[in-house]
C-alpha cells in the first residue's frame, strides 16, 4: 500500500530528516510510526501526502509512483489519503458537519449523498449531537473526532494520523484510538505518527521506530521501546 | 469533476459575511480608486467639452469680390460644400450684410445712412468640423479662386487654442492612468491582506484534497462582488457629483460652457464599474494564487 524504497530527504544543505529509508506497509495493516520530535515522522508523512518531494529514492502509494503524479493530480492524490493531524486543521468557519461536507464537496459528490452521508458518519465518530458546533465550540477530543470523521468520510484505503493524540488527555486518547482501531478493522490501512508511548504500548501493533532519520527497529504486535 | 457554481456562490457570500472588516476594507478601498478615477474621467470630460465649445466659434469668412456673378458664387459656394472638413456653410449677400451691419448699428443711424447694397461684398460663412482645419480649408480655398486677403479667420487663436488643448488633453489622461495604476495596487493590497487572513483556510482546503479552481473560485466570486459593490456606490456618486456641477456651473458661470452632454452618463458608469469588477477578479485571483502552493 505504501512502500518507501532507499527514501532521503534533506532540508537545506545538510539537515539530514530521512536517511535511506526503505519501509513497506501492506493494505490493511495498522502501524505505528514512533520517535522523538525531529526523527523525521511528520516528513515521512508529508512525503506521503506529496507535500514533500524526496531528495532521493521512490515513493509509491497505492501502487502509484509518486514522483509521476504531476501537481495537477495531486489533489486526487490527497483524496486517497484520509488524513489526522494533532492540530486538528479544521476550517474555523464552518460548523462540524460542513467540515465533514467540505471534504465531500472537494471530490464532487451530489449534495443528497453529502446530506445522508455526513450525520452517519458524525454518528459513528459520537458526535451527531454536536453536528451544528464550530470548532472553538467543541472540546480538543471532539475536534478531533470531526477531523477524523472528515478524513474517512470519503472511505480512502489510506488513512494517516500525524500525532493525533499529540494535544489531548490520556482518556480522550483512548478513545481516539478505538475509533482508529475500528477504522482499521473495516479494511483501511491505518498509520499512525506518533511519540505517546502509553498508547503505543497499550494497543499491540506494529511498531516502526525512526531515529534521526533511520529506521532502528520494526516489529509487529511491538511496544514504544524494546524492554530492557 | 461536477462544477458547483451554487456551492462557489454560497461559499463566497459566507466568507464575505464572516470576513465582513475585511470585506467593508475591500468595497471601501474599491469605492475611493473608483471615485478618484471617476473624478479624473468627469474632469477631463468636462474639459473637453469646454474646449470643443470654444471650437464651435471657429469660422473662416471667404469674401467674393465684388463684381463675382451669381453663376460664379453659386459655384464656389458648392464646391466649399463638398469639402470634407466642413460642417456647414452659410451664404451672405451682399444685402444680408449690409441688414447685419444697420442692427450692429442701430444706435448709431448716422453711420451706416446712406450706404448702398454695393458698399460690402457679398461672403460665404465656412464652420469647420474642427478649428485645426482651419489652414488647411483656407489654402483649399484659394485653390478654388479666393484670393489671400480675401479669406478671414482667427489663425492665431486657432493655433493656440490647439496648442493648449492637447496638452490639457494629455495631462489628464496621465493622471487618469496613474490613478487607475495607484488604484489596482491599493484593491490588490486590500484582498491580499483579507486572503493571508485566511491563509491556514487555503491550506485546510488544499489538504483534504481541493484543487486548485476549487480553492480559487469563491474568493473570486468575493472579490468581484466586492468590486461591484465598491464600484457601484462610487459610479452612482461620481454621477451624483457630475449633476450638481453641471448645475452649479450653468448658473454660476454659464460663459464657461459647461454642459451635461459632455458627459456620457451610461458609459461612465459602465467604465467604472467594469474596472471596479476587474479590479476585484483580477486582484483576488493573484492573491490567492500565491497561498495555492502548498
Amino acid at each position: 500500500m505504501i512502500h518507501f524504497s532507499n527514501v532521503s530527504k534533506v532540508y537545506g544543505k545538510n539537515i539530514v530528516a530521512l536517511d535511506h529509508v526503505d519501509l513497506g506497509i501492506e493494505s490493511g495493516e495498522f502501524v505505528f510510526l514512533v520517535g522523538a520530535s525531529g526523527s523525521g515522522k511528520s516528513t515521512m508523512v508529508r512525503l506521503i501526502l506529496k507535500e514533500l518531494e524526496p531528495s532521493a529514492g521512490g515513493i509509491t502509494v497505492n501502487g502509484v509512483r509518486l514522483s509521476a503524479i504531476p501537481r495537477r493530480g495531486i489533489p486526487r492524490h490527497r483524496r486517497s489519503i484520509g488524513c489526522v493531524f494533532q492540530d486538528f486543521k479544521l476550517l474555523p468557519n464552518k460548523t462540524a458537519a460542513e467540515n465533514v461536507a467540505y471534504a465531500m464537496e472537494v471530490t464532487g459528490q451530489r449534495p443528497r449523498t453529502i446530506r445522508t452521508k455526513v450525520p452517519q458518519i458524525l454518528d459513528l465518530v459520537g458526535l451527531r449531537d454536536q453536528m451544528e458546533k464550530f470548532p472553538d465550540q467543541l472540546s480538543g477530543g471532539e475536534q478531533q473526532r470531526v477531523s477524523i470523521a472528515r478524513a474517512f468520510v470519503s472511505q480512502p484505503p489510506i488513512l494517516i494520523a500525524d500525532e493525533p493524540t499529540g494535544n489531548l488527555d490520556p482518556d480522550t486518547s483512548v478513545g481516539i484510538m478505538q475509533l482508529l482501531h475500528r477504522i482499521n478493522r473495516i479494511g483501511t490501512t491505518v498509520l499512525v505518527a506518533t511519540h505517546d508511548r502509553e498508547m503505543v504500548d497499550v494497543m499491540r501493533k506494529r511498531v516502526v521506530a525512526l531515529e534521526n532519520g533511520r529506521i532502528v527497529r520494526d516489529k509487529a504486535r511491538g511496544v514504544y521501546a524494546d524492554e530492557v | 469533476m461536477r462544477f458547483n457554481w451554487g456551492f462557489f456562490v454560497r461559499e463566497a457570500l459566507k466568507g464575505l459575511r464572516l470576513n465582513l472588516i475585511m470585506s467593508v476594507t475591500a468595497v471601501t478601498t474599491t469605492a475611493v480608486c473608483i471615485l478618484i478615477l471617476g473624478a479624473g474621467l468627469l474632469v477631463s470630460a468636462h474639459v473637453q467639452g469646454i474646449i470643443r465649445q470654444v471650437g464651435e466659434g471657429v469660422e473662416i469668412t471667404a469674401f467674393f469680390p465684388k463684381n463675382a456673378s451669381p453663376e460664379r458664387i453659386d459655384q464656389a459656394r458648392r464646391a466649399v460644400e463638398g469639402f470634407p472638413e466642413v460642417e456647414e456653410v452659410a451664404y451672405v449677400s451682399r444685402e444680408e450684410a449690409l441688414r447685419r451691419l444697420r442692427t450692429n448699428f442701430a444706435e448709431q443711424p448716422e453711420v451706416v445712412e446712406g450706404l448702398g447694397s454695393n458698399f460690402l461684398p457679398a461672403s460665404l460663412e465656412i464652420k469647420l468640423k474642427d478649428p485645426s482645419y482651419a489652414e488647411g480649408v483656407a489654402v483649399k480655398l484659394e485653390g478654388a479662386g479666393f484670393r489671400e486677403e480675401d479669406l478671414n479667420y482667427p489663425q492665431q487663436t486657432i493655433n493656440e487654442l490647439n496648442r493648449i488643448t492637447g496638452y490639457i488633453v494629455w495631462a489628464l489622461r496621465a493622471a487618469t492612468a496613474l490613478f487607475l495604476v495607484a488604484s489596482v495596487l491599493l484593491i490588490s493590497n486590500a484582498i491580499r491582506l483579507s486572503i493571508f487572513a485566511r491563509r491556514k483556510e487555503i491550506e485546510v482546503m488544499k489538504l483534504v484534497g481541493a484543487s486548485d479552481g476549487f480553492v480559487r473560485w469563491p474568493f473570486v466570486i468575493e472579490g468581484l462582488v466586492q468590486g461591484l459593490i465598491g464600484a457601484t456606490l462610487a459610479a452612482l456618486v461620481v454621477l451624483w457629483v457630475n449633476a450638481l456641477f453641471v448645475e452649479w456651473a450653468q448658473n454660476a458661470v454659464p460663459l464657461l460652457g459647461v454642459s451635461s452632454a459632455a458627459v456620457s452618463t451610461l458609459s461612465v458608469f459602465l467604465i467604472l464599474v467594469v474596472v471596479g469588477v476587474a479590479i476585484g477578479v483580477f486582484g483576488s485571483f493573484m492573491s490567492v494564487r500565491r497561498f495555492l502552493k502548498v
